[in-house]
């Protein structure tokens, strides 16, 4: 057993000094593969991909090609701090993009922040990001801008009373706080409020509480998994409401899921504009990678955030972390990406505009 | 609002149909081999996905169609798991086979995650609102999903109580070694409970997927509500284990009205903390064997 | 190096996490399927007691005593079931606790976790900690190893061992078996909370998705693996299992396959239990027998 113990410890040292190639920059990934979030994660590897494999065939940064080390978290903070230490300490990576889930990000941005490592996110929306340190950024909104669209929404759409449902988790409890203080500091009432589990087959207990207080309008600040099965559940329970969503279910698979029960369901996303440039290019280029694929969740936000990270690298004035922070606040001034401006500001956040979406005819539009 | 109460009361029947056909087999392993099958719960997931797999491409059966191969493979696993795990251990350390047990439902449905991923999937079934009875919305899954259980109930209460193998059963649960002095085949008695609780646990998936949709983890937490309906209707006690999952199912219901939706799973919790503690005998019957 | 260093604390917190569970598990023969619970009710207490301003070595004691207390609780009416009621009992309890864990959330922020949990300022918090922090969970580790071998090698011991080969004969040899069995709990519960301690103050950051079904699986099988009622045995389990999680990631595995790896690893565990109860009950280091001939 212990010859078993000091030849693995061995194997770990012969291994890990082996890493990284000539030639290559290399900066790292912790991403969901495995575990729950594995349905997002596939989608944002490859949309990272796709970023790097333009920036490759362009000539790379300065003559060497961008390579990204996928770790998987498992879709655990546990997985995501053990990853993000390996990256850091044995692949020595300056630059890592952070897992998908606040809690997962929260988790490790302490981490980041102490080894001088910097952290980037292109999904994780909660507000405490905001607060993680100065080499934590994020291209992707905070949540404090998603909630008080919502808010502006409902009261957009004259509901004045409305129940709000939310999954139980970091990101559906931090939106929904938000959008609490904002809809009722406007004059809105909420008749009710009740978290949905995560991850459920049966939420009709939940359906029919929303469904006693015989509302007009219910706020489900859901996934796109919970959302279908709650639209679908109440669609046989014979619940007929406007339902008000948030930017994580716009998905094609909702309606894929939940088929005529999503008809109708108006949300709001942070939004950019898909007649740009930029946005073209992107999914053109993606059509022609990933053909008959649909772009995925957050996938223009992932590819912004590979594209970025190039600008910084290349004109960065050493491979030290330091520097190549001073060189990616620089180069985020004014650039425009995919998903719009990513200036960030003093705490590493973004600003968004925010557009409505409704699903008709069994596709996804802009509500106008 | 005595509409709010009644539909809950109608969902509370639903799902204690459903666990009731969990708990049977679960009550039936036990009464015979006394010990609780952790892996009773992947037989429930496998037929599900079984018959999801077979009902997709590139097999496209019809559902009902489709429940044939399932439930057969689901037997099969079920026949294995005594075959090459349970029977090997039929005389050691109790411990052993708890372990054995648990490690066999860890590795069953880490195999669901490797076939089909962990996302949840769906029968793609034409979506309709429900069928409004007194103001009370069921939809025809559910009512399929009741009336197969009553179907169910009935044949083995006419297996149990009129054939020749029924009897063997519940003397074999009476007192295995006595039976196996009187001529009772063994071999016949431990096919048949195994085959039972697998078609039992099998066709309870199917509905339960048909009526909601399939994840890894079903079977792991319909395992517990299923538990919880064992102990109270005492285990080993198969009419026990019909009136035991159709409480949980009510009460589970019921207590919605009352607590958080959060909070749904906290009732069989209790129940079964509270039954161990103050009946762990449960509350029909007595004790041991199959009735 | 310090990647090596965080391996190594985790394989020790593991250790004293798996150690805990064979008090009761291998020692006592009690099948406790929600270990999980005392060490989340651990990690639980301490980040919180901490947050709120208490000093961190009260809020240590605090928290593994909290646990103690929680053990007791759950020992007391529910030792008087058979084995697998237990078993039951205690998965149920574990489940329990993750739902407090996960809806409570005024005191426990629910899903959204605890972040920043602190930690001494002796041992402090960037990579230069590392090793001060793995001197600390070495020390806890090696005195919950004394420890327990002490209890274990005590009369009190040798009656733990009886009530697990025969509860009955203990109960014939005149011995108080639920009180004996009661004590095993509440120590094993204090040293899982222990380990939970350590593990919060090591993340500084713990949500309920740490604490589920899925760990009491993986510290069951280091206690089973290593070889359950031995002293070693946990231990060495616990570094096998750590070692073998964090190997798989050098293995280069193209990216469409990795969505594989984890069903495979989890696959992987279930097998290792199953085989280890057909084929090797007792594990990689054995139990010796000697005290049965010697005391019987």
């Amino acid at each position: 057993m212990k010859k078993f113990i000091f030849s693995s410890i061995a194997l770990l040292f012969l291994i890990s000094t082996g890493s990284g190639m000539a030639g290559d920059i290399s900066v790292g990934s912790v991403t969901p593969l495995t575990g729950k979030l594995a349905v997002y994660g596939e989608g944002f590897q490859q949309a990272m991909l796709l970023a790097a494999d333009e920036i490759n065939a362009a000539g790379g940064i300065k003559g060497n090609n961008l390579k990204i080390v996928f770790e998987d978290n498992n879709s655990t903070s546990k997985g995501s701090v053990s990853a993000i230490r390996k990256l850091i300490t044995i692949d020595k990576l300056p630059l890592i993009f952070g897992p998908a889930s606040s809690s997962n990000f929260l988790a490790v941005c302490p981490i980041a922040q102490d080894n001088k490592t910097i952290l980037l996110a292109a999904e994780s929306a909660a507000a405490a990001i905001t607060k993680c340190g100065s080499y934590v950024f994020r291209v992707f909104p905070s949540d404090l801008l998603q909630g008080v669209g919502v808010a502006e929404l409902t009261n957009s759409l004259g509901y004045k009373e409305v129940v709000l449902t939310y999954v139980n988790n970091d990101w559906g409890v931090g939106l929904a706080e938000v959008f609490k203080a904002e809809f009722t500091a406007s004059g809105g009432k909420i008749i009710d409020e009740l978290p949905h589990a995560e991850g459920k087959t049966d939420y009709r207990s939940e359906i029919l509480r929303m469904k006693r207080h015989n509302p007009k309008a219910i706020v489900n600040l859901t996934y796109i998994k919970e959302g279908a099965t709650i639209l679908k559940q109440a669609y046989e329970t014979g619940l007929n409401v406007q339902w008000l969503m948030g930017s994580a279910s716009k998905s094609p698979k909702l309606i894929d899921l939940a088929g005529k029960a999503s008809e109708g369901v108006i949300g709001t996303y942070p939004t950019f504009s898909q007649e740009t440039p930029q946005y073209k290019t992107f999914k053109a280029a993606w059509d022609k990678k990933y053909p008959g694929k649909k772009t995925p969740v957050f996938g223009e936000y992932n590819y912004d955030m590979v594209k970025l990270t190039a600008l910084a690298l290349e004109s960065a004035a050493s491979e030290s972390s330091d520097d190549i922070r001073d060189a990616l606040i620089k180069a985020s001034q004014g650039y425009i990406g995919t998903t719009g401006d990513k200036s960030f500001d003093e705490s590493g956040d973004v600003n968004a505009s925010y557009g409505q979406w409704t699903i008709k005819d069994g596709s996804i539009t802009d509500y106008k | 609002m005595t509409g709010y109460y009644a539909q809950l009361l109608v969902n509370g029947i639903i799902a204690g149909s459903i666990y009731a056909m969990f708990a049977v087999g679960l009550a039936m392993v036990y009464g015979v081999f006394k010990f609780i099958n952790f892996s009773h719960g992947e037989l429930i997931t496998w037929g599900a996905y079984l018959t999801w797999m077979f009902s997709s491409p590139p097999f496209s059966l019809p559902v009902y169609i489709s429940v044939v191969p399932a439930l057969l493979i689901t037997v099969g696993i079920g026949l294995a798991q005594d075959r090459f795990v349970y029977r090997s251990l039929r005389q050691s350390n109790p411990i052993a086979i708890l372990i054995a047990s648990i490690g066999l439902s860890y590795m069953l449905r880490n195999g669901i995650r490797l076939c089909w991923g962990s996302d949840l999937q769906t029968f793609d079934l034409p979506l309709s609102t429900g069928i409004l009875l007194g103001g009370i919305y069921i939809t025809k899954i559910q009512i399929l999903m009741v009336l197969s259980a009553l179907l169910f109930f009935s044949i083995l209460y006419f297996l149990l109580t009129r054939t020749l193998l029924g009897k063997s059963l519940r003397a074999v649960s009476d007192n295995i070694e006595l039976s196996a002095i009187m001529g009772i085949n063994m071999k016949k008695v431990t096919w048949t409970i195994w085959v039972l609780a697998s078609v039992f646990a099998g066709t309870g998936g199917i509905l339960l997927a048909l009526d909601t949709s399939l994840d890894p983890m079903m079977g792991m937490n319909s395992l517990i509500k299923a538990f919880a309906a064992v102990l109270l209707g005492g285990a080993g006690n198969v009419w026990g284990a019909l009136i035991g999952g159709l409480f949980i199912g009510i009460a589970e219901n019921i207590s919605v009205a009352f607590i958080s939706p959060d909070y749904k799973d906290f009732i069989s919790y209790g129940l079964i903390f509270l039954l161990l503690l103050f009946k762990p005998r449960g509350f029909f019957g007595i004790a041991g064997g199959v009735r | 190096m310090d990647y090596f260093y965080h391996i190594l604390i985790i394989c020790l917190i593991y250790s004293i996490f798996a150690q805990s569970l064979n008090l009761e598990l291998g020692f006592t023969g009690l099948y406790n399927f929600g270990h999980i619970a005392f060490f989340g009710i651990g990690a639980y207490t301490s980040a919180l007691l901490s947050l709120n301003g208490v000093p961190i070595p009260l809020a240590v004691v605090g928290a593994i005593t909290l646990a103690g207390i929680a053990g007791a609780l759950l020992a007391i009416p529910t030792l008087r079931l058979s084995g697998d009621y237990f078993g039951i009992a205690t998965l149920v309890f574990a489940e329990m606790a993750h739902l407090v864990f996960l809806n409570e959330r005024d005191i426990t922020r629910g899903p959204m976790g605890l972040p920043n949990i602190p930690r001494p300022d002796w041992i402090g918090s960037g990579i230069s900690s590392l090793p001060r922090f793995l001197i600390v969970t070495f020390v806890a580790a090696a005195l919950t190893f004394i420890l327990l071998r002490r209890i274990t090698n005590s009369p009190y011991g040798r009656s733990l061992k009886v009530i697990r080969e025969d509860e009955f004969v203990a109960q014939a040899l005149g011995k108080n078996t639920s009180l004996i069995k009661t004590k095993a709990i509440v120590v094993g519960s204090v040293l899982a909370g222990l380990a939970g301690v350590i593990w919060a103050h090591y993340i500084t950051y713990i949500s309920p998705a740490d604490f589920t079904l899925q760990e009491t699986i993986l510290v069951l099988l280091c206690v089973v693996l290593g070889g359950k009622g031995t002293h070693l045995g946990p231990v060495v389990g616990a570094f096998v299992i750590i070692f073998f999680a964090e190997f798989i990631r050098f293995i280069p595995i193209p990216s469409e396959y990795i969505r594989f790896v984890a069903p495979l690893q989890g696959m992987t565990y279930g097998f290792i239990l199953v085989i280890m109860m057909l084929k090797r009950p007792q594990g990689l280091i054995p139990e010796s027998r000697k005290f049965t001939t010697t005391n019987a």
